[in-house]
C-alpha cells in the first residue's frame, strides 16, 4: 500500500500530537466514562451529569464538550490537561483500561431507526435511502466500524463488567420511565448524590424539549452536529418504541434473528416470537 | 500539572514518534492495518503464543524452520513490527495479539492456558523483564495479576478470555484451543488449526502425521531453549532482558501446584473460578466459583 495523503496528514497531526484520542486516549484510574452504542441515550447522560454536578450553570450543546467531552473530538493532549476526575464521553467496545463506567444500552429496533435518520442528518445516506437497504447494513455494523455491531458492543461490556462495583449498567428505557431513580443510580455511582431536589433539578435542565430548544441555538456550532443537515433534529423523539410504527415486519425480524438472544436476555421483549429462542444461544 | 521532567519525556516522545513515522518505523501494535483475510493468534500473555507460533510456522514453512531470528518476519507479533512492514507481508497473514475483544479481527485463534500457570511464568517472565526484583514475594505478585496491574491494554487474564469466548465461541472464524490440550497431544490440536487455517483460505497445508510429528520436534521446548541461548539476545521480545532468566521456561502444565501457595491459590480460583471451570480447568482450593459469569450464560 502506498503512503496515501490520509497517512500523511494522520503522520503530521500525531507528530504535533493533534489527532483525536479516541482509543488512544491515556486512561487515569479516577476516569468516569460514559459509554455507549451511538444513539443510544449518550447526549442525553452528558446533559443529566452535566447538570446534576453543576446545577447552577446548565449544560448546553455550547458548553457540553468543556464540561463532559467526548473522546472522538479532542487530542489526548488537550484531554490530559482537563481537571480531574475527568467524565468523558467514549463510543468504544470493551476497553479493559477503563474503570468507573455508565453504560447505556438501547433497543437496537429504535437505535436502528435513529441511526437511519442521523445517518441522513450526516450525509452518509440520502433522504429517502431505503430502510430495506439500510437495516442489514446496521446489522453487519457498517455505520460505526470502529464499534463493532450492536451485539458485539453491549455483550463485550456486559459480559466482562457486569459484575464490577465500578460499572453501572443502565437501559435507555427505564431512564425514560423513571428518569429520577435511575438518575440517583448515576449520581450514587458519582458519589454526587448528597443534595436533595438535585437529581429532580438535572432532569427537568434536561428534557428533550428543552435539550431541542437548545439544539436549535447551538447545533451549527456544536462538534458533533455542525456540517450536517441542519433541516433535520439531532434530538430526535426521544421516546422508546417508535420502531414499531417505523419498521415494517421483516426488518424487524432481521435484526431481531441476527440479536434475539441477547435481545431478550436484556429484556427487550421481540416481536417476531417471543418464546423461541432466536439467533445464536 | 505535568512536572518539568513529565514535559521532557513527552517532549521527546513526541520527537521519537516525529522520526518513526518519518522513516515508516512507527510500531503498529492496536492500530495495525487489518486485511479481510487475516488471522490473528491471540492470547493473553504467557499462554503459550511464542510456542503456538513456532508450531504454526513449522507447518506452513516445512523446509525452512522457524527460528527467533525469522519468526518476526513470518508470524510477526503486533507490537514489535512496523505497520508498513507487515502490511507487505504474503497474505493471507498470520499476526501475533494480545488485545482484549477487537471487533474488526476477521479469523482469530485464541489460545487459552490455566490461569495458575500463567501466574507462575508471568511472574518470572516480570521478574526476566525486570519488572519485580528477584524473589519478589510470589503472593504479593498474584494479587498484583488478579487486579490486572503488568499490562493493563490486556486486562486481566478474564477480561482477556472472556471478552473473547462471550463474542465470538462457536462463530465460524472463531478457534478456542488450550495450551493444555497442545502439551497433552500437540498433532491432533495443531491438525485443527491446519484445517481450520485452510478454511481461512491458506493454501494446502501438509498435515499428514508425519509432517506434524516433525512440526512438533522442530518446535519442542529443548530446541526452542536451544535457538533462545544462541539468538535470544537479538530477539526483540527477549532483547533487553535478563539472559540470566529463559523465556521459554519450563513449558509444562500444572507447574502451579509447585509454586503458588494455597492462599494464592484461593484468591485466584474465587476472582475466576467460574470461568477457569466453564474452560474444563478444576478448582483445587474447594473455593465455589463466584457469582462472576461463565462463558455458557453470558448474560
Amino acid at each position: 500500500m502506498p503512503m496515501t495523503w490520509n497517512h500523511l496528514q494522520h503522520g503530521i497531526r500525531a507528530v504535533l500530537g493533534k489527532n483525536p484520542a479516541g482509543r488512544r486516549l491515556t486512561v487515569f484510574p479516577d476516569d468516569v466514562f460514559i459509554v455507549s452504542y451511538p444513539r443510544s441515550g449518550n447526549t442525553w447522560i452528558r446533559f443529566l451529569v452535566g447538570n446534576l454536578l453543576d446545577p447552577d450553570d446548565p449544560i448546553t450543546f455550547a458548553n457540553v464538550e468543556s464540561r463532559v467531552p467526548e473522546i472522538y473530538f479532542f487530542s489526548d493532549q488537550q484531554l490530559r490537561a482537563l481537571a480531574r476526575p475527568r467524565i468523558l464521553k467514549s463510543h468504544e467496545y470493551f476497553d479493559p483500561r477503563y474503570r468507573r463506567t455508565i453504560y447505556i444500552v438501547r433497543d437496537p429496533r429504535d437505535v436502528a431507526v435513529s441511526l437511519y435518520y442521523y445517518s441522513i442528518k450526516r450525509k452518509v445516506i440520502p433522504q429517502g435511502y431505503a430502510l430495506e437497504e439500510f437495516i442489514p447494513r446496521f446489522v453487519a455494523g457498517e455505520f460505526f466500524e470502529y464499534c463493532g455491531s450492536w451485539e458485539e458492543h453491549v455483550l463485550s461490556w456486559h459480559a466482562t463488567r457486569r459484575s464490577h462495583a465500578e460499572f453501572l449498567f443502565l437501559k435507555y428505557e427505564d431512564l425514560l420511565a423513571n428518569p429520577e431513580q435511575e438518575l440517583t443510580r448515576i449520581a450514587c455511582a458519582l458519589h454526587a448524590d448528597g443534595v436533595p431536589g438535585q437529581v429532580a433539578r438535572a432532569v427537568e435542565l434536561s428534557s428533550a424539549a428543552r435539550m431541542r430548544n437548545l439544539e436549535e441555538k447551538h447545533s451549527s456550532e456544536w462538534k458533533l452536529t455542525r456540517g450536517t443537515r441542519q433541516d433535520i433534529a439531532f434530538v430526535r423523539q426521544a421516546k422508546s418504541g417508535g420502531w414499531r410504527s417505523e419498521l415494517s415486519a421483516p426488518l424487524v425480524k432481521t435484526i431481531e434473528q441476527a440479536w434475539g438472544a441477547t435481545m431478550r436476555n436484556l429484556g427487550y421483549e421481540l416481536l417476531v416470537d417471543g418464546n423461541r429462542q432466536l439467533g445464536k444461544s | 500539572m505535568a512536572s518539568l521532567h513529565e514535559n521532557v519525556r513527552r517532549a521527546l516522545g513526541a520527537l521519537l514518534t516525529t522520526g518513526r513515522v518519518l522513516t515508516g518505523r512507527q510500531i503498529a501494535g492496536r492500530a495495525v492495518t487489518v486485511f479481510p483475510d487475516d488471522v490473528f493468534l491471540v492470547s493473553y500473555p504467557r499462554s503459550g503464543n511464542t510456542w503456538t507460533r513456532f508450531l504454526l510456522g513449522n507447518l506452513l514453512w516445512q523446509n525452512d524452520p522457524v527460528t527467533f531470528l525469522n519468526i518476526e518476519s513470518r508470524i510477526p507479533e503486533i507490537y514489535f513490527n512496523p505497520d508498513r512492514f507487515m502490511r507487505g507481508l504474503r497474505r493471507p497473514r498470520l499476526l501475533k495479539s494480545h488485545e482484549c475483544f477487537q471487533a474488526h479481527y476477521p479469523r482469530v485463534i485464541y489460545i487459552v492456558r490455566d490461569p495458575r500457570d500463567v501466574a507462575v511464568s508471568y511472574y518470572h517472565h516480570n521478574v526476566k523483564a525486570g519488572n519485580i526484583p528477584d524473589h519478589y514475594p510470589m503472593a504479593s505478585f498474584v494479587q498484583r495479576f488478579i487486579a490486572g496491574e503488568f499490562d493493563r491494554r490486556f486486562g486481566t487474564w478474564r477480561d482477556n478470555v472472556l471478552s473473547w469466548t462471550a463474542l465470538r465461541q462457536g462463530a465460524p472464524g472463531f478457534l478456542l484451543i488450550r495450551y493444555e490440550d497442545m502439551k497433552r497431544d500437540p498433532a491432533t490440536v495443531l491438525a485443527g488449526v491446519a484445517a481450520f487455517l485452510e478454511r481461512c483460505s491458506f493454501r494446502q497445508i501438509d498435515a499428514r502425521p508425519e509432517a506434524l510429528q516433525r512440526t512438533i520436534e522442530l518446535s519442542s521446548p529443548e530446541r526452542m531453549r536451544a535457538l533462545e541461548k544462541q539468538e535470544g539476545d537479538q530477539w526483540v521480545l527477549t532483547k533487553g532482558t535478563r539472559r540470566d532468566k529463559p523465556f521459554v521456561r519450563s513449558a509444562i502444565s500444572g507447574g502451579w501446584k509447585s509454586q503458588l501457595a494455597p492462599e494464592s491459590l484461593a484468591a485466584i480460583e474465587s476472582a475466576w473460578g467460574d470461568l477457569m471451570q466453564s474452560l474444563g480447568y478444576e478448582l483445587a482450593s474447594g473455593t465455589v466459583g463466584n457469582t462472576m459469569v461463565s462463558q455458557g450464560e453470558i448474560l
